[in-house]
């Protein structure tokens, strides 16, 4: 009964770690798409007084900031995962 | 033989037309390739799957890069007073990027799809794959680089008279 229990959680926490991983990547999806053309014709228009070579590499820095906030967050997810095994794991001792 | 001939819009968007074509093909390759060792490693840890969709993040990018450069290159192309000089370096910039994001998507493809299957077996692998793709994408961001100083010299052609 409590392996049962246990095969339960485990299913119910991998289901909710799955839709948390479909939800960052469509907001990766759209971030990839919206932040560097938005930043190209703001950083034109605003910051660079219409200089397009400097807006492209604005466009582009923007684009691997968020590249590089995706790594981090997949980085922090797996340490977060790993902190809550450990925690599981004394607990299935003692229903042993 | 006139400067302007009616005719020069034609390689200007063809430069548009190749640079987002050619990166779309290199990173749907890199999408697809990449994507066949993610399904693999899904079958034995799916709590990895996170992490290694990072190929798949950085092929977006390659896409992105053709998507800068055409939205830049149409930002200078005009009806009239275009000369045949700057449809050709529109259309050189456009394939100096396309052609640069196709090899680069060839290579995060490649590695993506080994260095995820390796990642089942050693975590230490995670490291040098983000590497390996860095360098891969920074093959895309060259032909960025290039292509923006071409197009920076279309806007000193003499004007059509």
């Amino acid at each position: 009964m409590s392996e049962q229990a246990a095969v339960g959680k485990l299913v119910a926490a991998q289901a909710d770690q799955s839709g948390g991983v479909l939800f960052k990547l469509v907001i990766t999806a759209l971030a990839l798409g919206i932040v560097p053309l938005s930043s190209y014709y703001l950083s034109r228009d605003y910051l660079w007084n219409g200089n397009t070579i400097y807006a492209a590499f604005t466009a582009v820095f923007s684009a691997n900031v968020v590249l590089v906030l995706y790594i981090l967050e997949a980085a922090r997810e797996e340490s977060r995962l790993r902190a809550s095994e450990k925690q599981q794991q004394p607990e299935n001792k003692k229903d042993r | 033989m006139s400067v302007c001939p009616p005719y020069a819009p034609f390689f200007g968007f063809g430069g548009v037309a190749s640079a987002m074509i050619f990166s779309t093909v290199g990173a749907a390759y890199g999408t697809s390739k990449s994507g066949i060792g993610i399904a693999g490693l899904g079958t034995f840890k799916p709590e990895l799957i996170m992490k290694s969709l990072i190929p798949v993040v950085m092929s977006g990018i390659i896409a992105v890069y053709g998507l800068v450069v055409s939205v830049l290159i149409a930002g200078g192309l005009r009806p009239l007073d275009y000369s045949l000089y700057a449809g050709f370096i529109h259309l050189g910039a456009g394939l100096a990027c396309g052609f640069t994001g196709l090899a680069a998507g060839y290579a995060i493809g490649y590695v993506g799809d080994s260095c995820v299957r390796a990642y089942v077996f050693e975590s230490k692998v995670f490291v040098t794959m983000v590497l390996i793709l860095i360098f891969g994408e920074v093959l895309g961001l060259y032909g960025l680089i290039v292509a923006l100083i071409m197009n920076s010299r279309a806007s000193e052609a003499a004007r059509c008279p």
